[in-house]
């Protein structure tokens, strides 16, 4: 992610301006009622990814979009079929032993749902994938977050892929020897490698602990080109879009009604 | 000279151990000397290390910086930390930033240095381990190789006045491990205090100049690496071998009914005690600047069209790559058997190294061997 980042066209934006301006589009499209605002935060959201990347979206990120929006496709299908019962119907059965009861209201719900969350999962990654990790504890850091915290985000998005990386030598090696020769062999193999990787990132830790001491360090991680500090710019932008989207939501609840569009499909009668 | 570093009858114990893993050590270390720290594994070299740097503090005994007891209170730590630098052996465990130039800027940084500066170190550091062009890249894109010299950049963004090297060569290739003891001489002519630690005898048995052996957390030799290598026994007790130069000449003498002594260290010097021809060929030793290299190549091999070339230093092979090369590595080395046998060289080298090419002229006068060196 972090090579992602460093890559971005968003890079040398300032982190905390970023992150507010995020902040805001998700707090917006969660406060309003109508569907329009979180497909407008969902579209900001795409166009700032596609800038961040250039449109060199990697297949890895594609595919965690995809699964995101499967999950949410799965829950907001849930919510859509557990409709109030005082409502009328636009489909009721039996599923096994699920009744499904959609109502206009429930399908309406699912979809502001649906869309609330792609627009959070959008915004955030266009975010993440604009800003490497140590911009992001430099950023926390100027909001006076406690220093452990920092260094510990630091330390963490480090380390995680230095023990993934073990593991993973862990797992050729046990493959190597047969490991995975039968499901219980296999079991046992991966909680050796598991217990293995646990034990290893303690002997990690003791030898990082000398070599930062070694290093000087002092309790911060120093980053030689300082991210931009948060300006007015982007504080007056964040909340004057907030605004303006918070307007539009007011007025626009009732303009996109998802389940008249879709009344001609299913040949609901509305 | 004077001593830069004192253990006293040190004696440390990790947390709840009941071995110590160095125990009652003495060691003086010399100021600006070569140091070949060797001993088996789990001797104690890593511990000693840390011990030199106040990272761990012995249970008894005193260690001295400059004559001075070590102040285990921050600003002591700090001032004894910014003058030693370590690299460790795997580079994974120092490297901290996800960019080159980051990690490279960790150290400066932590030592409060105005940003100026360090960016300065920083340049200097990388362009010393040839990583200038990777200086915006991810850690997680580069090759091991690649990593050791970023944390070989850290260590000299530093500045330090110690440089301690924990196994530098161990994953690095042959023409890297080369490299790396290049840089070595380079700090030791810079005036920087060098110990190295390694399993390559044969490396560092040509550079040291004082060889220390620790054996289950003791020091039990420290002087010249003869004294210590000429004694078998003592040798394989400290899981030890002896380095390739030194068995050969052994025996040679041995079947030549000759001294073994003087000891030859390397193979020019190895070739001028057993072999060497009467007449000495001729070195030319052109000292120069990366900037300038091309044009001092092209003016020299025009009038020296033909003659073995060999090229040491960094600057200068950078500079020279594209050039037709015969010795790119140990070419001083190279380029002095090339004499001993009766052939004409060219050595085209970083300024830097003019005393280590006297040092090898020195050293084959000394065995009997009179090189025909010209300097320009």
């Amino acid at each position: 992610m972090d090579e992602l980042a460093y890559s971005s066209r968003m890079v040398n934006w300032a982190p905390l301006g970023k992150l507010f301006f995020v902040l805001a589009l998700l707090i917006v499209g969660l406060v309003t009622n109508s569907i329009l605002v979180p497909m407008i935060t969902f579209a900001i959201g795409m166009i700032m990814m596609a800038y961040s990347t250039n449109l060199r979206v990697p297949l890895l990120l594609l595919l965690a979009i995809g699964e995101a929006i499967l999950i949410m496709v799965l829950g907001s299908g849930m919510i859509s079929i557990l409709g109030d019962h005082s409502l009328p119907p636009l489909w009721e059965g039996n599923i096994l032993w699920f009744t499904i009861y959609m109502t206009e209201q429930s399908f309406n719900q699912a979809w502001l749902i649906f869309f609330r969350a792609i627009a959070g999962v959008t915004l955030m990654l266009s975010f993440a994938c604009s800003t490497p990790i140590p911009y992001l504890s430099f950023a926390f850091k100027s909001i006076r977050c406690p220093n452990e915290i920092t260094e510990l985000i630091v330390l963490i998005y480090r380390y995680a892929f230095l023990l993934l990386e073990r593991f993973l030598v862990m797992i050729d090696a046990a493959q190597c020897r047969l490991g995975y020769n039968g499901p219980m062999t296999a079991m046992r193999s991966y909680g050796g490698a598991m217990a293995g990787t646990f034990i290893f990132s303690m002997e990690l830790a003791e030898k990082s602990e000398a070599a930062l001491a070694c290093r000087n360090y002092d309790g911060t991680f120093p980053i030689l080109r300082e991210p931009k500090k948060l300006s007015i710019k982007w504080i007056v932008v964040s909340i004057g879009l907030a605004v303006g989207l918070y307007f539009v939501g007011q007025y626009s609840s009732d303009w996109v009604n998802m389940a008249k569009l879709f009344a001609p499909l299913f040949g609901w009668d509305l | 000279m004077s001593e830069i570093f004192r253990l006293e009858d040190v004696t440390f114990a990790h947390n709840n151990s009941t071995r110590n893993v160095l125990s009652n050590m003495s060691l003086s270390i010399e100021e600006g000397s070569r140091n070949a720290i060797l001993g088996a594994n789990g001797a104690g070299k890593t511990t000693f290390f840390y011990t030199l740097t106040g990272v761990y503090k012995p249970q008894s005994g005193t260690v001295y910086s400059r004559g001075e007891p070590v102040e285990y209170t921050k600003d002591g730590l700090r001032q004894l930390r910014s003058d030693v630098a370590v690299i460790l052996q795997n580079p994974d465990e120092q490297i901290f930033c996800s960019l080159v130039e980051e990690d490279v800027a960790f150290g400066p940084l932590n030592l409060g240095l105005d940003r100026e500066e360090v960016f300065e170190r920083v340049a200097k550091a990388l362009r010393d381990v040839r990583m200038t062009p990777f200086a915006r890249r991810p850690l997680q894109q580069l090759s091991g190789g690649q990593r050791k010299r970023v944390a070989i950049a850290g260590a000299l963004a530093m500045n330090p006045k110690i440089m301690i090297m924990d196994e530098p060569t161990a994953g690095l290739d042959p023409q890297a491990s080369m490299e790396v003891m290049e840089l070595a001489e380079k700090l030791h002519l810079q005036g920087v205090t060098v110990l190295i630690s390694t399993h390559d005898i044969d490396i560092v048995y040509k550079w040291a100049d004082t060889t220390n052996i620790i054996y289950d957390g003791k020091i039990e030799f420290s002087g010249s690496a003869e004294d210590f290598y000429n004694n078998a026994e003592n040798v394989y007790r400290c899981g030890l071998l002896t380095p390739s130069v030194f068995n050969m000449n052994r025996d040679i003498s041995a079947l030549d009914g000759l001294s073994p002594a003087p000891y030859p260290r390397n193979c020019c010097e190895f070739t001028a005690k057993f072999g060497g021809s009467k007449k000495s060929g001729k070195i030319v030793c052109v000292a120069v600047e990366e900037e300038s290299a091309v044009g001092r190549y092209e003016e020299v091999m025009k009038e020296l069209n033909g003659t073995l070339t060999g090229v040491y230093g960094s600057d200068s092979r950078f500079a020279l790559r594209e050039k037709h090369i015969d010795f790119q590595f140990d070419a001083i080395d190279a380029c002095f058997t090339e004499a001993v046998e009766g052939k004409d060289s060219v050595l085209f080298y970083d300024s830097i190294y003019t005393p280590t090419i006297k040092e090898q002229y020195e050293k084959l006068k000394s065995i009997g061997f009179d090189a025909d060196l010209e300097m320009i």
